[in-house]
């Protein structure tokens, strides 16, 4: 029953391609723009160069942020009454946010591997061919975190604008989470308990991994990142079953 | 095994519902007794705010009663829903908007597990004709149908309808109480909440009055009406004289309304009254008229508070 109600999701995302248009072209975009600024993004950086590091930052970008826009259609369409609709079927509503989280994973491994594609494309090179792999798969599992805090968020505001504002926020998260540009003194010691700092630095550890401390760009010891990974996923985890349970108090 | 017993479609015993905020608790439903068999056509008849809903939410096991117990066909109400033998048209939303009617009932048809049916309950909905359109861009009748093939979709021994004719034009709710009366064959045990009296007159066996969380009257539709005993008589009289005596008839006699020299009486004989009317005090244009379910309603719903 799952694989039906997938389709029909994925055909709805097509139709309306707005969702995908942010999901798919904004991190592409981005990183065709900043990533192929010839003064410095051929620079060698850790084992590879420049462009990887942005070719990275633009992907965990796209994939956390798509997968907050498509999370939080759970809340928004289960406040619209669909998710009673949906329990008047055999289909348990754990099915109903399986088959969403599937459709967000597609999605934001579409999104990254679009921008990876494009970096392959463009001259982002790194030494060892793993690096590559390892580097997707944290973007992609980094991200499924998000999927709380979308849903979580849809579930408080309960409308369609509350996810223009989960998105909206994860612009400023990211900044503020060292994802577009590299922060330094008292707001990098800020940014590590930024929700997205923890998520962006373990994606760009195995690029990094080889820089001696003290160097430029020199990563955190690796359990300052998962620390932090792990910590919000509580965070928004705990967030999104006190959200729905507020939200089914109201009903 | 076959019991002896026939089991009721639905049997709700001691029902409570209290809701629950910081600062206020509202007794939506106190106390509801009732016993459904299967077969029966009910209206659950009640003004905005009698309980319905909430009624109909614990029938479906989409909200647990604070105290007393629901069993839909023997069965716990979520379980009787799971295995698709009772179904619902509820009252608000249910419908996401930039889905195609098609696309729709297929979903809901893949979570029953009975993709089979699409394409009958398609065609019996009359919704084959808008399959491609975009549920947002049907208006209120048609939305209101979509729900109504959903919940035909499991193909279910009891059907509840909450409100299924709310936002439909005359034309509309026409139409789709005659492809309900259709759907009322083979047994199948029809429960629908409204506040149209005229809907719970035409179709129901039986009614279900509600109001303020209560039943406060269940019988046959035929004969809730006949609780209100007498009849109105409306006639236009000569003069003043002839009303002041028209009055002292009999004592059950009393004025309802009067507009000019048209005067609408209620009596208790009203053959007898009718007879003096038309012979005695020169009374014409004479017109008796039965009370109808909307004066029973407000009499007892009255009577409840």
């Amino acid at each position: 029953m799952i694989a039906t109600y997938i389709r029909v999701e994925f055909a709805r995302h097509i139709r309306d391609g707005y969702n995908l248009i942010f999901a798919l072209l904004l991190p592409a975009a981005m990183y065709f723009l900043f990533g192929n600024i010839p003064s410095y993004t051929e620079f060698d950086l850790g084992s590879g160069n420049v462009k990887f590091y942005l070719m990275v930052s633009m992907a965990a970008y796209g994939a956390a942020v798509s997968t907050v826009a498509i999370a939080g259609t759970v809340a928004t369409e289960t406040m619209q009454g669909w998710g009673r609709q949906i329990a008047l079927t055999k289909m348990p509503p754990a099915a109903f946010v399986t088959s969403k989280m599937i459709v967000a994973a597609t999605v934001a491994a579409a999104s990254a591997a679009l921008v990876f594609a494009l970096g392959s494309a463009t001259g982002a090179r790194v030494t060892e061919g793993w690096i590559w792999s390892v580097s997707y798969l944290i973007i992609l599992a980094g991200a499924m975190i998000f999927a709380c805090y979308g849903i979580g968020v849809g579930m408080v505001f309960k409308s369609e604008s509350a996810l223009g504002l989960a998105s909206g926020l994860m612009v400023f998260f990211a900044f503020f989470g060292n994802v577009f540009m590299p922060l330094e003194g008292g707001m990098l010691d800020a940014a590590r308990f930024t929700p997205m700092y923890g998520y962006v630095a373990l994606a760009r550890y195995p690029l990094l991994k080889d820089i001696p401390a003290g160097y430029d760009m020199a990563p955190d010891a690796l359990w300052i990142p998962v620390a932090n990974l792990v910590a919000w996923a509580l965070i928004f985890a705990v967030f999104a079953v006190v959200a729905i349970r507020k939200a089914k108090a109201r009903q | 095994m076959e019991t002896l017993n026939r089991t009721e479609a639905v049997t709700l015993t001691g029902l409570h519902k209290t809701f629950t905020t910081s600062r206020t608790k509202v007794e939506a439903v106190r106390g509801v007794e009732l016993g459904i068999e299967t077969g029966q056509i009910v209206a659950l008849l009640g003004p905005n705010g009698a309980g319905k809903t909430t009624t109909v939410d614990m029938i479906l096991g989409l909200s647990q009663p604070t105290s007393g117990k629901v069993e839909v066909l023997g069965l716990d109400p979520r379980k009787a829903v799971s295995s698709g033998r009772v179904s619902a048209v509820m009252q608000t939303g249910g419908l996401l908007r930039d889905m195609t009617v098609l696309e729709t009932v297929r979903v809901i048809a893949a979570m029953h597990q009975r993709p089979e049916r699409v394409e009958a309950v398609m065609e019996r909905t009359g919704l084959s004709g808008i399959a491609k359109r975009r549920v947002g861009k049907c208006s209120g009748g048609e939305q209101q149908r979509i729900k109504f093939a959903l919940a035909l979709l499991p193909d279910p021994d009891v059907l509840i309808l909450d409100e299924p004719t709310a936002g439909m034009d005359v034309m509309a709710r026409r139409e789709f109480w005659a492809t309900m009366h259709e759907e009322a064959t083979g047994g199948r045990t029809i429960i629908f909440a409204t506040h149209y009296l005229e809907e719970a007159q035409n179709f129901a066996e039986r009614t279900v009055l509600m109001s303020g969380g209560r039943v406060v009257a269940d019988g046959a539709t035929e004969e809730l009406r006949k609780l209100i005993s007498g009849r109105t008589i409306s006639a236009t009289l000569p003069n003043e004289q002839a009303v002041v005596q028209a009055q002292r008839f009999d004592p059950s006699i009393s004025i309802a309304e009067r507009n000019g020299q048209r005067i609408w009486f209620k009596c208790a004989d009203s053959d007898a009254f009718a007879r003096a009317l038309l012979s005695d005090y020169g009374a014409w244009d004479l017109e008796i008229s039965a009370p109808s379910l909307e004066d029973a309603f407000i009499q007892l719903t009255k009577d409840a508070s």
